[in-house]
Protein backbone atom coordinates (compact mmCIF):
# COMPACT_ATOMS: atom_id res chain seq x y z
CA UNK A 1 0.00 0.00 0.00
CA UNK A 2 1.48 3.49 -1.14
CA UNK A 3 1.01 5.71 1.84
CA UNK A 4 0.99 8.89 -0.06
CA UNK A 5 -1.68 7.61 -2.14
CA UNK A 6 -4.02 7.35 0.63
CA UNK A 7 -3.07 10.72 2.14
CA UNK A 8 -3.51 12.33 -1.14
CA UNK A 9 -7.17 11.06 -1.12
CA UNK A 10 -8.26 11.29 2.29
CA UNK A 11 -6.87 15.33 1.59
CA UNK A 12 -9.32 14.90 -1.24
CA UNK A 13 -12.16 14.01 0.98
CA UNK A 14 -11.65 16.73 3.96
CA UNK A 15 -11.53 19.63 1.51
CA UNK A 16 -15.18 18.24 -0.24
CA UNK A 17 -16.38 18.71 3.18
CA UNK A 18 -14.82 21.89 4.37
CA UNK A 19 -15.40 23.53 0.76
CA UNK A 20 -19.29 22.05 -0.06
CA UNK A 21 -21.67 23.96 2.42
CA UNK A 22 -24.35 20.86 2.37
CA UNK A 23 -22.04 18.50 3.96
CA UNK A 24 -20.27 20.96 5.67
CA UNK A 25 -23.56 21.45 7.12
CA UNK A 26 -24.40 17.55 7.49
CA UNK A 27 -21.31 17.12 9.37
CA UNK A 28 -20.79 20.35 11.58
CA UNK A 29 -23.69 22.32 11.82
CA UNK A 30 -25.79 18.87 11.55
CA UNK A 31 -24.93 17.12 14.90
CA UNK A 32 -24.43 20.18 16.73
CA UNK A 33 -27.46 21.59 16.39
CA UNK A 34 -29.68 18.19 17.34
CA UNK A 35 -27.27 17.76 20.24
CA UNK A 36 -28.38 21.15 21.78
CA UNK A 37 -32.23 20.50 20.40
CA UNK A 38 -32.30 17.32 22.85
CA UNK A 39 -30.76 19.31 25.62
CA UNK A 40 -32.99 22.13 25.49
CA UNK A 41 -35.61 19.72 25.36
CA UNK A 42 -34.84 16.97 28.17
CA UNK A 43 -31.61 18.50 29.86
CA UNK A 44 -34.62 19.75 32.35
CA UNK A 45 -36.75 16.52 32.25
CA UNK A 46 -35.52 14.60 35.55
CA UNK A 47 -35.27 10.63 35.25
CA UNK A 48 -36.45 10.00 39.00
CA UNK A 49 -32.27 9.73 39.84
CA UNK A 50 -31.11 13.11 41.83
CA UNK A 51 -29.06 14.80 39.28
CA UNK A 52 -29.58 12.82 36.44
CA UNK A 53 -31.78 14.15 33.47
CA UNK A 54 -33.05 12.80 30.80
CA UNK A 55 -30.66 14.45 28.57
CA UNK A 56 -27.92 12.63 30.10
CA UNK A 57 -29.67 8.93 29.44
CA UNK A 58 -29.64 10.02 25.84
CA UNK A 59 -26.29 11.69 25.08
CA UNK A 60 -24.31 8.54 24.52
CA UNK A 61 -27.05 7.62 21.50
CA UNK A 62 -26.15 10.84 20.37
CA UNK A 63 -22.21 10.16 20.20
CA UNK A 64 -23.56 6.87 18.08
CA UNK A 65 -25.90 9.20 16.01
CA UNK A 66 -22.72 11.20 15.03
CA UNK A 67 -21.06 8.29 13.42
CA UNK A 68 -24.50 6.19 11.71
CA UNK A 69 -24.69 9.43 9.60
CA UNK A 70 -21.52 8.79 7.95
CA UNK A 71 -23.68 6.24 5.84
CA UNK A 72 -25.63 9.03 3.96
CA UNK A 73 -22.22 10.43 3.10
CA UNK A 74 -20.41 7.35 2.08
CA UNK A 75 -23.46 6.63 0.32
CA UNK A 76 -23.98 9.90 -1.63
CA UNK A 77 -19.97 10.41 -2.23
CA UNK A 78 -19.50 7.07 -4.26
CA UNK A 79 -22.80 7.58 -6.23
CA UNK A 80 -21.67 10.69 -7.24
CA UNK A 81 -18.15 10.00 -7.86
CA UNK A 82 -19.35 7.33 -9.85
CA UNK A 83 -22.03 10.01 -11.75
CA UNK A 84 -18.77 11.96 -12.61
CA UNK A 85 -16.80 9.41 -13.98
CA UNK A 86 -14.60 9.77 -11.00
CA UNK A 87 -14.11 6.17 -9.73
CA UNK A 88 -13.48 5.08 -13.74
CA UNK A 89 -10.65 7.86 -13.86
CA UNK A 90 -9.09 6.69 -10.39
CA UNK A 91 -9.52 3.16 -11.66
CA UNK A 92 -7.21 3.97 -14.59
CA UNK A 93 -4.15 5.08 -12.65
CA UNK A 94 -1.98 2.11 -10.78
CA UNK A 95 -4.25 2.77 -7.32
CA UNK A 96 -5.51 -0.32 -6.06
CA UNK A 97 -9.02 -0.74 -4.38
CA UNK A 98 -7.00 -1.53 -1.05
CA UNK A 99 -5.83 1.79 -1.15
CA UNK A 100 -8.91 3.76 -2.24
CA UNK A 101 -11.06 2.22 0.38
CA UNK A 102 -8.82 2.63 3.45
CA UNK A 103 -8.23 6.51 2.28
CA UNK A 104 -12.43 6.63 2.50
CA UNK A 105 -12.29 4.27 6.03
CA UNK A 106 -9.97 6.82 7.19
CA UNK A 107 -11.53 9.89 5.92
CA UNK A 108 -14.68 8.99 7.38
CA UNK A 109 -13.48 7.90 10.22
CA UNK A 110 -11.46 11.38 11.02
CA UNK A 111 -15.01 13.28 10.50
CA UNK A 112 -16.55 11.15 12.73
CA UNK A 113 -14.06 12.04 15.08
CA UNK A 114 -14.64 15.21 14.02
CA UNK A 115 -18.39 14.62 14.92
CA UNK A 116 -18.06 13.07 18.40
CA UNK A 117 -15.73 16.13 19.41
CA UNK A 118 -18.73 18.68 18.36
CA UNK A 119 -21.61 16.17 20.14
CA UNK A 120 -19.12 15.87 23.09
CA UNK A 121 -18.38 20.03 23.25
CA UNK A 122 -22.32 20.49 23.17
CA UNK A 123 -23.18 17.63 25.70
CA UNK A 124 -21.02 19.24 27.99
CA UNK A 125 -22.04 22.90 27.40
CA UNK A 126 -25.45 21.88 28.44
CA UNK A 127 -24.63 19.96 31.49
CA UNK A 128 -23.73 16.26 30.64
CA UNK A 129 -21.23 15.01 33.09
CA UNK A 130 -19.83 11.38 32.28
CA UNK A 131 -18.10 9.15 34.21
CA UNK A 132 -15.14 7.29 33.49
CA UNK A 133 -11.66 7.16 33.14
CA UNK A 134 -9.12 7.97 30.62
CA UNK A 135 -9.22 4.58 29.71
CA UNK A 136 -12.55 4.16 29.94
CA UNK A 137 -12.96 7.14 27.17
CA UNK A 138 -10.31 5.38 25.42
CA UNK A 139 -12.53 2.04 24.92
CA UNK A 140 -15.40 4.91 24.51
CA UNK A 141 -13.64 6.69 21.13
CA UNK A 142 -12.67 2.71 19.81
CA UNK A 143 -16.65 1.70 19.80
CA UNK A 144 -17.69 5.23 17.94
CA UNK A 145 -14.27 4.66 15.50
CA UNK A 146 -15.88 0.54 14.67
CA UNK A 147 -19.22 2.08 14.34
CA UNK A 148 -17.82 4.66 11.90
CA UNK A 149 -16.65 1.39 10.23
CA UNK A 150 -19.93 0.06 10.12
CA UNK A 151 -21.28 2.90 8.54
CA UNK A 152 -18.50 3.15 5.89
CA UNK A 153 -19.47 -0.41 4.57
CA UNK A 154 -23.21 0.31 4.35
CA UNK A 155 -22.77 3.42 3.19
CA UNK A 156 -20.93 1.27 -0.11
CA UNK A 157 -24.06 -1.13 0.03
CA UNK A 158 -26.54 1.85 -0.69
CA UNK A 159 -24.07 3.20 -3.34
CA UNK A 160 -24.02 0.11 -5.21
CA UNK A 161 -27.93 -0.12 -5.67
CA UNK A 162 -28.30 3.47 -5.92
CA UNK A 163 -28.25 4.71 -9.79
CA UNK A 164 -27.79 8.35 -8.44
CA UNK A 165 -26.95 10.44 -5.33
CA UNK A 166 -30.50 11.21 -4.33
CA UNK A 167 -31.51 7.46 -5.10
CA UNK A 168 -28.12 6.66 -2.51
CA UNK A 169 -29.70 9.61 0.19
CA UNK A 170 -33.09 7.74 0.73
CA UNK A 171 -31.41 4.37 0.46
CA UNK A 172 -29.37 5.10 3.26
CA UNK A 173 -32.06 5.99 5.66
CA UNK A 174 -32.78 2.08 4.87
CA UNK A 175 -29.91 1.50 7.45
CA UNK A 176 -29.84 4.85 8.99
CA UNK A 177 -33.31 4.76 10.72
CA UNK A 178 -33.74 1.28 12.38
CA UNK A 179 -30.01 2.39 14.03
CA UNK A 180 -31.47 5.31 15.51
CA UNK A 181 -34.97 4.06 16.49
CA UNK A 182 -33.93 0.31 17.70
CA UNK A 183 -29.96 0.93 18.51
CA UNK A 184 -29.76 3.91 20.49
CA UNK A 185 -31.76 5.74 23.42
CA UNK A 186 -35.25 4.78 22.70
CA UNK A 187 -36.54 2.32 25.26
CA UNK A 188 -36.98 -1.23 23.18
CA UNK A 189 -39.58 -3.98 23.77
CA UNK A 190 -38.90 -7.50 23.56
CA UNK A 191 -39.79 -7.61 19.72
CA UNK A 192 -37.56 -4.39 18.88
CA UNK A 193 -35.33 -5.64 20.94
CA UNK A 194 -34.22 -8.82 18.47
CA UNK A 195 -34.27 -6.12 15.74
CA UNK A 196 -31.39 -3.97 17.95
CA UNK A 197 -28.90 -7.20 18.30
CA UNK A 198 -28.31 -7.12 14.81
CA UNK A 199 -27.70 -3.51 14.55
CA UNK A 200 -23.90 -2.08 15.27
CA UNK A 201 -25.34 1.14 16.86
CA UNK A 202 -26.75 -1.21 19.85
CA UNK A 203 -23.75 -2.32 20.80
CA UNK A 204 -22.13 0.84 20.72
CA UNK A 205 -24.60 2.58 22.54
CA UNK A 206 -24.85 0.18 25.57
CA UNK A 207 -20.88 0.30 26.00
CA UNK A 208 -20.89 4.20 26.37
CA UNK A 209 -23.68 4.27 28.38
CA UNK A 210 -22.35 1.68 30.57
CA UNK A 211 -18.86 3.68 30.22
CA UNK A 212 -20.42 7.47 30.31
CA UNK A 213 -23.46 6.70 32.88
CA UNK A 214 -22.68 3.72 34.91
CA UNK A 215 -18.88 4.34 35.04
CA UNK A 216 -18.55 0.64 35.19
CA UNK A 217 -14.61 -0.50 35.32
CA UNK A 218 -13.14 -1.73 32.04
CA UNK A 219 -13.01 -4.93 33.03
CA UNK A 220 -16.99 -5.26 32.58
CA UNK A 221 -17.51 -8.38 30.58
CA UNK A 222 -20.75 -6.85 28.74
CA UNK A 223 -17.71 -4.16 27.40
CA UNK A 224 -15.74 -6.29 25.89
CA UNK A 225 -18.32 -9.02 24.62
CA UNK A 226 -20.04 -6.04 22.72
CA UNK A 227 -16.24 -5.05 21.42
CA UNK A 228 -15.76 -8.29 20.06
CA UNK A 229 -19.73 -8.22 18.44
CA UNK A 230 -19.18 -4.57 16.97
CA UNK A 231 -15.34 -5.21 15.53
CA UNK A 232 -16.71 -9.02 13.96
CA UNK A 233 -19.75 -6.75 12.87
CA UNK A 234 -17.39 -3.78 11.43
CA UNK A 235 -15.29 -6.71 9.01
CA UNK A 236 -18.60 -8.34 8.35
CA UNK A 237 -20.02 -5.31 6.94
CA UNK A 238 -17.27 -3.50 5.36
CA UNK A 239 -16.05 -6.40 2.98
CA UNK A 240 -19.82 -7.66 2.52
CA UNK A 241 -19.95 -3.50 1.31
CA UNK A 242 -16.27 -3.63 -0.94
CA UNK A 243 -16.92 -6.90 -2.29
CA UNK A 244 -20.90 -6.09 -3.40
CA UNK A 245 -19.46 -2.39 -4.77
CA UNK A 246 -16.28 -3.96 -6.60
CA UNK A 247 -18.88 -6.73 -8.18
CA UNK A 248 -21.67 -4.48 -8.91
CA UNK A 249 -21.30 -0.83 -8.13
CA UNK A 250 -18.39 0.70 -10.31
CA UNK B 1 12.03 4.76 -15.98
CA UNK B 2 12.28 1.57 -14.81
CA UNK B 3 8.81 0.69 -15.90
CA UNK B 4 9.88 1.59 -18.95
CA UNK B 5 12.48 -0.60 -19.13
CA UNK B 6 10.10 -3.46 -18.01
CA UNK B 7 7.92 -2.51 -20.76
CA UNK B 8 10.68 -2.47 -23.42
CA UNK B 9 11.57 -5.91 -21.80
CA UNK B 10 8.39 -7.17 -22.22
CA UNK B 11 8.11 -6.25 -25.87
CA UNK B 12 11.25 -7.81 -26.78
CA UNK B 13 10.38 -11.24 -25.47
CA UNK B 14 6.37 -10.60 -27.38
CA UNK B 15 8.93 -9.88 -30.68
CA UNK B 16 7.88 -7.11 -31.39
CA UNK B 17 10.00 -3.78 -30.13
CA UNK B 18 8.51 -1.33 -31.88
CA UNK B 19 4.76 -2.18 -31.36
CA UNK B 20 2.78 0.18 -28.66
CA UNK B 21 -0.37 -1.68 -29.02
CA UNK B 22 -1.09 -5.06 -31.34
CA UNK B 23 -4.72 -6.04 -31.01
CA UNK B 24 -5.82 -8.84 -32.00
CA UNK B 25 -9.49 -10.53 -33.07
CA UNK B 26 -11.15 -8.08 -30.57
CA UNK B 27 -14.79 -8.47 -30.21
CA UNK B 28 -16.95 -6.74 -27.98
CA UNK B 29 -20.72 -7.38 -27.72
CA UNK B 30 -23.22 -5.76 -25.33
CA UNK B 31 -25.99 -7.59 -25.50
CA UNK B 32 -26.98 -8.58 -29.29
CA UNK B 33 -25.47 -5.44 -30.13
CA UNK B 34 -21.53 -5.89 -31.68
CA UNK B 35 -19.46 -2.53 -30.19
CA UNK B 36 -16.26 -4.29 -31.75
CA UNK B 37 -16.64 -7.13 -34.29
CA UNK B 38 -13.08 -8.75 -34.77
CA UNK B 39 -10.59 -5.72 -34.84
CA UNK B 40 -7.36 -6.10 -35.61
CA UNK B 41 -4.69 -3.04 -35.47
CA UNK B 42 -1.01 -2.46 -34.86
CA UNK B 43 0.27 0.75 -33.57
CA UNK B 44 4.32 1.55 -33.59
CA UNK B 45 5.56 3.25 -30.24
CA UNK B 46 6.00 6.59 -31.37
CA UNK B 47 3.37 7.08 -33.67
CA UNK B 48 0.28 9.19 -33.63
CA UNK B 49 -2.64 7.47 -34.87
CA UNK B 50 -6.22 8.33 -35.07
CA UNK B 51 -9.24 6.58 -34.42
CA UNK B 52 -12.20 7.95 -36.50
CA UNK B 53 -15.52 6.89 -36.70
CA UNK B 54 -19.31 7.99 -36.46
CA UNK B 55 -20.99 8.30 -33.00
CA UNK B 56 -21.21 4.85 -31.53
CA UNK B 57 -18.33 3.27 -34.20
CA UNK B 58 -16.58 1.39 -31.30
CA UNK B 59 -13.91 4.40 -30.75
CA UNK B 60 -14.22 4.74 -27.16
CA UNK B 61 -15.05 1.27 -26.55
CA UNK B 62 -11.52 0.45 -28.02
CA UNK B 63 -10.04 2.30 -25.68
CA UNK B 64 -11.66 1.31 -22.79
CA UNK B 65 -10.65 -2.26 -23.27
CA UNK B 66 -7.16 -1.40 -24.27
CA UNK B 67 -7.21 0.89 -20.93
CA UNK B 68 -9.04 -1.95 -18.96
CA UNK B 69 -12.09 -0.48 -17.87
CA UNK B 70 -13.99 -3.30 -20.18
CA UNK B 71 -13.42 -6.76 -20.67
CA UNK B 72 -13.67 -7.98 -24.64
CA UNK B 73 -16.14 -10.44 -25.37
CA UNK B 74 -13.52 -12.69 -27.12
CA UNK B 75 -9.76 -11.65 -28.66
CA UNK B 76 -7.38 -9.78 -27.38
CA UNK B 77 -5.24 -6.99 -27.22
CA UNK B 78 -1.61 -6.08 -26.10
CA UNK B 79 -0.13 -2.72 -24.66
CA UNK B 80 3.43 -1.84 -24.22
CA UNK B 81 3.63 -5.48 -24.49
CA UNK B 82 1.69 -6.69 -21.52
CA UNK B 83 -1.81 -8.45 -22.11
CA UNK B 84 -4.58 -7.10 -21.11
CA UNK B 85 -6.48 -9.62 -19.52
CA UNK B 86 -3.66 -10.48 -17.73
CA UNK B 87 -1.03 -7.67 -16.57
CA UNK B 88 -3.35 -4.85 -16.47
CA UNK B 89 -1.38 -3.69 -13.26
CA UNK B 90 1.56 -2.68 -15.58
CA UNK B 91 -0.49 -1.20 -18.71
CA UNK B 92 -1.75 1.16 -15.75
CA UNK B 93 1.79 2.25 -14.98
CA UNK B 94 2.07 2.79 -18.83
CA UNK B 95 -0.69 4.76 -20.33
CA UNK B 96 -2.79 8.13 -19.98
CA UNK B 97 -6.77 8.36 -20.66
CA UNK B 98 -7.84 11.11 -21.15
CA UNK B 99 -11.74 10.33 -21.03
CA UNK B 100 -14.44 12.37 -23.57
CA UNK B 101 -16.17 13.23 -20.27
CA UNK B 102 -13.89 15.79 -18.34
CA UNK B 103 -13.80 13.42 -14.83
CA UNK B 104 -12.74 16.11 -12.55
CA UNK B 105 -12.87 16.84 -8.62
CA UNK B 106 -15.17 19.73 -8.91
CA UNK B 107 -14.67 21.36 -5.61
CA UNK B 108 -10.62 21.51 -5.79
CA UNK B 109 -8.58 23.79 -8.03
CA UNK B 110 -7.35 22.93 -11.08
CA UNK B 111 -3.90 22.49 -9.20
CA UNK B 112 -4.96 20.44 -6.68
CA UNK B 113 -6.64 17.99 -9.44
CA UNK B 114 -3.12 17.60 -11.06
CA UNK B 115 -1.05 17.02 -7.85
CA UNK B 116 -3.64 14.08 -6.76
CA UNK B 117 -3.70 12.03 -9.54
CA UNK B 118 0.10 12.99 -9.54
CA UNK B 119 -0.02 10.80 -6.00
CA UNK B 120 -2.50 8.06 -7.45
CA UNK B 121 -0.22 7.58 -11.00
CA UNK B 122 2.63 6.95 -8.00
CA UNK B 123 5.31 9.72 -8.26
CA UNK B 124 6.68 11.84 -5.93
CA UNK B 125 6.10 15.18 -4.56
CA UNK B 126 8.99 16.57 -6.47
CA UNK B 127 8.24 15.35 -9.40
CA UNK B 128 4.56 16.64 -9.22
CA UNK B 129 5.36 19.77 -8.88
CA UNK B 130 8.06 20.10 -11.82
CA UNK B 131 5.57 18.20 -14.21
CA UNK B 132 2.80 20.55 -13.07
CA UNK B 133 4.63 23.59 -13.83
CA UNK B 134 6.08 22.29 -17.09
CA UNK B 135 2.48 21.05 -17.90
CA UNK B 136 0.81 24.51 -16.99
CA UNK B 137 3.47 26.49 -19.28
CA UNK B 138 2.74 24.09 -22.26
CA UNK B 139 -0.91 24.76 -21.84
CA UNK B 140 -1.08 28.34 -20.48
CA UNK B 141 -3.02 27.40 -17.83
CA UNK B 142 -1.16 29.04 -14.88
CA UNK B 143 -3.69 31.69 -13.84
CA UNK B 144 -7.01 29.61 -13.94
CA UNK B 145 -5.25 26.18 -12.12
CA UNK B 146 -5.85 28.18 -8.97
CA UNK B 147 -9.08 28.20 -9.20
CA UNK B 148 -11.75 25.75 -8.10
CA UNK B 149 -13.08 23.72 -11.01
CA UNK B 150 -16.54 24.86 -9.95
CA UNK B 151 -16.30 28.00 -11.90
CA UNK B 152 -14.61 26.77 -15.60
CA UNK B 153 -15.77 27.00 -18.85
CA UNK B 154 -15.61 24.26 -21.01
CA UNK B 155 -12.53 24.46 -22.90
CA UNK B 156 -11.06 25.07 -19.61
CA UNK B 157 -12.44 22.00 -18.29
CA UNK B 158 -11.29 19.98 -21.69
CA UNK B 159 -7.42 21.61 -20.76
CA UNK B 160 -7.53 20.21 -17.44
CA UNK B 161 -8.61 16.79 -18.70
CA UNK B 162 -5.74 16.55 -21.10
CA UNK B 163 -3.30 17.53 -18.07
CA UNK B 164 -4.83 15.12 -15.67
CA UNK B 165 -3.92 12.35 -18.09
CA UNK B 166 -0.56 13.44 -18.96
CA UNK B 167 0.56 14.06 -15.57
CA UNK B 168 3.00 11.47 -14.76
CA UNK B 169 4.19 11.74 -18.17
CA UNK B 170 3.12 8.07 -19.77
CA UNK B 171 4.89 6.43 -23.09
CA UNK B 172 1.34 5.95 -24.15
CA UNK B 173 -2.06 8.24 -24.31
CA UNK B 174 -5.53 8.15 -25.21
CA UNK B 175 -6.68 11.14 -26.07
CA UNK B 176 -10.67 10.64 -26.64
CA UNK B 177 -11.71 13.50 -28.53
CA UNK B 178 -9.64 16.07 -26.20
CA UNK B 179 -10.62 18.86 -28.23
CA UNK B 180 -14.53 19.03 -28.17
CA UNK B 181 -15.88 22.80 -27.22
CA UNK B 182 -12.41 24.44 -27.56
CA UNK B 183 -11.99 27.38 -29.22
CA UNK B 184 -9.54 27.64 -32.05
CA UNK B 185 -6.95 29.53 -30.52
CA UNK B 186 -6.70 26.56 -27.20
CA UNK B 187 -7.26 23.79 -29.86
CA UNK B 188 -4.39 25.19 -31.79
CA UNK B 189 -2.17 24.98 -28.52
CA UNK B 190 -3.17 21.67 -27.81
CA UNK B 191 -2.26 20.47 -31.20
CA UNK B 192 1.10 21.65 -30.72
CA UNK B 193 1.13 20.02 -27.07
CA UNK B 194 0.29 16.92 -28.44
CA UNK B 195 3.20 17.42 -31.52
CA UNK B 196 5.94 17.69 -28.78
CA UNK B 197 4.49 14.69 -27.29
CA UNK B 198 4.87 13.13 -30.55
CA UNK B 199 8.95 14.62 -30.50
CA UNK B 200 9.56 13.13 -26.97
CA UNK B 201 8.58 9.39 -28.39
CA UNK B 202 5.17 9.02 -27.37
CA UNK B 203 2.54 6.68 -28.57
CA UNK B 204 -0.84 8.76 -29.18
CA UNK B 205 -4.42 6.70 -29.82
CA UNK B 206 -6.21 9.81 -30.65
CA UNK B 207 -9.94 9.97 -31.66
CA UNK B 208 -11.57 12.91 -33.41
CA UNK B 209 -14.60 13.77 -34.91
CA UNK B 210 -12.58 16.90 -36.52
CA UNK B 211 -11.08 15.73 -39.46
CA UNK B 212 -8.70 18.60 -39.82
CA UNK B 213 -7.58 17.49 -36.43
CA UNK B 214 -6.82 14.16 -37.66
CA UNK B 215 -5.29 15.10 -41.13
CA UNK B 216 -2.72 17.61 -39.64
CA UNK B 217 -1.64 15.70 -36.45
CA UNK B 218 -1.65 12.07 -37.19
CA UNK B 219 0.91 10.18 -38.81
CA UNK B 220 -1.70 7.19 -39.56
CA UNK B 221 -5.59 6.76 -39.48
CA UNK B 222 -8.01 4.39 -38.74
CA UNK B 223 -11.51 4.49 -39.82
CA UNK B 224 -13.97 2.46 -38.01
CA UNK B 225 -17.81 1.82 -37.92
CA UNK B 226 -19.92 -0.49 -36.69
CA UNK B 227 -16.82 -1.99 -34.54
CA UNK B 228 -14.96 -2.86 -37.74
CA UNK B 229 -12.26 -1.08 -39.50
CA UNK B 230 -12.61 -0.07 -42.91
CA UNK B 231 -9.96 1.41 -43.56
CA UNK B 232 -6.42 2.69 -42.84
CA UNK B 233 -3.31 4.49 -43.76
CA UNK B 234 -1.93 7.61 -44.37
CA UNK B 235 -4.30 10.80 -44.20
CA UNK B 236 -2.45 11.24 -47.81
CA UNK B 237 -3.06 7.85 -48.57
CA UNK B 238 -6.29 7.48 -47.91
CA UNK B 239 -7.01 11.00 -49.94
CA UNK B 240 -5.28 9.17 -52.44
CA UNK B 241 -6.55 5.85 -52.52
CA UNK B 242 -10.62 7.34 -52.73
CA UNK B 243 -9.64 10.40 -54.88
CA UNK B 244 -11.18 12.90 -52.80
CA UNK B 245 -10.21 16.06 -51.64
CA UNK B 246 -9.28 15.49 -48.05
CA UNK B 247 -9.63 13.30 -45.51
CA UNK B 248 -13.69 14.79 -44.26
CA UNK B 249 -14.20 13.63 -47.58
CA UNK B 250 -12.64 10.34 -47.50
CA UNK B 251 -14.79 10.17 -43.76
CA UNK B 252 -18.01 10.48 -45.61
CA UNK B 253 -17.78 8.37 -48.67
CA UNK B 254 -16.65 4.97 -46.65
CA UNK B 255 -19.42 5.94 -43.61
CA UNK B 256 -21.86 7.23 -46.05
CA UNK B 257 -21.95 4.44 -49.09
CA UNK B 258 -22.07 2.07 -45.53
CA UNK B 259 -25.09 3.85 -44.49
CA UNK B 260 -26.94 3.79 -48.18
CA UNK B 261 -25.43 0.16 -48.39
CA UNK B 262 -27.22 -0.70 -45.20
CA UNK B 263 -24.65 -2.17 -43.78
Amino acid sequence: MNMLKILALVKTELRKILREPAFLFMMILFPAALTLVFGLTFGTMETGIPGVSQFDNMAPGLFAYACIFIIMIVAQTFTDYREQGLLKRINLTPTTSAEFMSSHIISNTILSIIQVAIVAVCSLLIGFRPYGTIIGFLLAFIFMILLSICSVGFGLICSTIAKNAGTATALSFIFILPQMFFGTFIPLNEATKVIAYFLPSYYATESLSLIFLDGVAITNLTIWFNLGIISILAIVIVVIGIALFKRYGK
Amino acid sequence: MKVNEKAIKKSMVFGNNDLAISIQNLVKNYDDVKAINNLNLEIKTGELFSLLGPNGAGKTTTISILSGLLKPTQGNAFVGGYDILKELNSIKELIGVCPQEAAIFKFLTGKENLELFGYLNGMSKGKIKARIDYLLEMLEFEKDSKRKVKGYSGGMLRKLNILIALIHDPQIAFLDEPTVGMDPRARRKVWDFIRSLKEQNKTIILTTHYMEEAETLSDRVGIIDYGELIAIGTPKELVERFEVKNLEEVFLEITGRRIVEGI
